[in-house]
């Protein structure tokens, strides 16, 4: 009984330290970020943009076929269901609809959350067991300032844009199986695609796929720096940041649909 | 080769009373030393007796519970970012894995201080790229990556990247580790060189005995987190005190015994 409550006791403790802690980071990123509005050098457009090329252009492959998929997949099953109705026409609509709001963002998010949280989180983790952090504070280069904040900035820019691309991809996904495999007319499912979307379906998805980038990056770069110990470290710290992150995703993917549903009505 | 009394420098690094536990441990136990100014200061000890914690307070990457670190008249103790990243510019540091960033090629690990720090134009920062490398004896080496040199010429670029700021500063973390003997004596000459030409402060955390007498003008001993005895090469060389009569002459019984238990080393961890 004792060893129950003893092990949740701790549980919660080790999760509360390691929420404080990331806010702590969020903080100092926040800080850096909005003083490199005011001071020369201090983030780096060079290292941004050569992370933007390393998270984004590297990942459009899985992108685009991750997204594509889902928009097949899900073009097939709701024509399964809508056909009772007589409303196959419809499948146009609800793939649009629900691509753009939700599985668009959040398929992205986890997908780059594995190929990209992981790869900060290794990156960071063995700069930090090889010495290179301390390298960089005993040269006056804040490991923050130097290492997280171009990389938090980038994935912010990358993770929106791939979210419209998979997107894009989903619903061109949904619209070759309707036309080509449940025979519905290209003309018809393109008008009712788009005469579902608004402009709310879009850019609530981006909103959403904003907060993943920053949940991402932070957890991701987070775990890196907190690595301790050699490459069993790294190991779990690369483990760790895709499962938190993860976890993290879904919860505020909850929140925030709840949030946007009742504050942007449509 | 002739040696200025180590008495006789103004010293450029004062710590006092020293402190700093880990748990209940205090790994350092009120630590006093004087690093004399453009002399080579080796800091010598056993495994575990505080030496890579005393240089990792000196640079700053660790805050001290208790005690005073002065570095060229600042007391770095509780300094604020901005007046630290002052002091920093004045040393530079040498890590026991050189530290290189495997991202970049050597030229730009080189460069990185003198990109961050100044305004030079891109010209004159590789040609002080050129000249620093040439100074630690690798001409051409500039589009190499990490992992294309050897153990050995990576600790070399890290001492270019180390001193490309011009510093008055530098420390050394156990410089001569996992190289054969020949490098590690290359190593230990750059060492002497970078000292009796530029007159640079030279700080070395170290182990190896052959290396430290080598260089050393001044020695001072750790043990348990506290200094055993301060001297010149001669004077440590020739001291009466067990512990490192049996740590110069590196034998496996003496004040240290060979066999330890494992309650023994715990409760000698706890002895504060």
């Amino acid at each position: 009984m004792e060893d129950f409550f003893g092990n949740i006791g701790r549980t919660a403790g080790e999760i509360l330290a390691g929420l404080s802690r990331l806010t702590a980071l969020a903080t100092q990123v926040a800080i850096t970020f909005f003083r490199g509005f005011f001071e020369h050098k201090l983030v780096r457009t060079r290292h941004v943009v050569h992370q933007i090329v390393l998270m984004g252009v590297d990942s459009l492959g899985i992108i685009c076929l991750v997204g594509a998929s889902v928009g097949m997949v899900l073009a097939l099953q709701a024509a399964y269901q809508l056909r009772q109705f007589g409303a196959q026409l419809y499948t146009g609509s609800l793939v649009s609809v629900s691509v753009t709001r939700e599985l668009g963002p959040l398929v992205a998010a986890i997908v780059l959350s594995g190929r990209v949280g992981a790869r900060l989180a290794a990156e960071i983790g063995t700069m930090k067991v090889q010495e290179e952090i301390d390298a960089l504070s005993t040269m006056g280069l804040n490991p923050v300032q130097y290492l997280v904040v171009p990389r938090c900035l980038a994935f912010l820019i990358v993770l929106p844009l791939l979210t419209v691309i998979a997107d894009i991809m989903g619903m061109t996904g949904g619209f070759l199986i309707s036309s080509l495999g449940l025979h519905i007319n290209p003309y018809l499912y393109l008008d009712k695609t788009f005469s579902a979307l608004v402009l709310k379906d879009i850019y609530t998805g981006l909103i959403k796929s904003g907060l993943f980038a920053i949940i991402i990056s932070l957890v991701s770069c987070h775990e890196g720096l907190a690595v301790e110990g050699g490459a069993d470290g790294v190991g779990k710290a690369t483990t760790s940041a895709v499962v938190t992150s993860i976890v993290l995703i879904l919860v505020v993917d909850c929140l925030a649909t709840a949030v946007l549903y009742y504050v942007l009505p449509s | 080769m002739i040696k200025t009394k180590p008495d006789t420098a103004k010293s450029i690094i004062t710590v006092k009373g020293l402190v700093k536990r880990f748990g209940d441990r205090a790994v350092l136990d009120g630590i006093d030393l004087e690093i004399p100014d453009g002399q080579i200061t080796v800091i010598m000890g056993g495994s575990g007796c505080g030496k890579s914690t005393l240089l990792r307070h000196l640079v700053g990457l660790y805050q001290p519970d208790e005690g005073e670190i002065c570095i060229d008249g600042d007391n770095i103790v509780g300094l604020e970012t901005k007046k630290m990243n002052g002091v920093k510019r004045k040393f530079g540091m040498l890590f026991q894995g050189a530290a290189l960033f495997n991202s970049m090629t050597v030229g730009e690990n080189v460069a990185l201080p003198l990109r961050e720090h100044t305004d030079l134009s891109e010209e004159i920062i590789q040609i002080i790229v050129k000249v620093k490398l040439e100074l630690v004896g690798l001409t051409g080496f500039e589009e190499f990556m990490p992992h294309q040199i050897s153990g050995g010429m990576k600790k070399r670029v890290a001492l270019a990247r180390a001193i490309a700021l011009d510093p008055k500063i530098v420390f050394y973390d156990e410089p001569g580790a996992g190289l054969d003997p020949i490098t590690a004596s290359m190593i230990d000459q750059l060492i002497l060189d970078l000292s009796r030409k530029l007159k640079i402060t030279s700080v070395v955390v170290s182990h190896e005995m052959k290396s430290a007498f080598r260089i050393a003008d001044k020695m001072i001993v750790l043990h348990k987190g506290k200094v055993l005895e301060t001297g010149s090469a001669e004077q440590i060389k020739n001291t009466r005190n067990p512990y490192i009569q049996q740590f110069v002459h590196g034998e496996p019984e003496g004040a240290i015994p060979f066999r330890q238990t494992s309650d023994a080393y715990l409760k000698g961890l706890l002895e504060t």
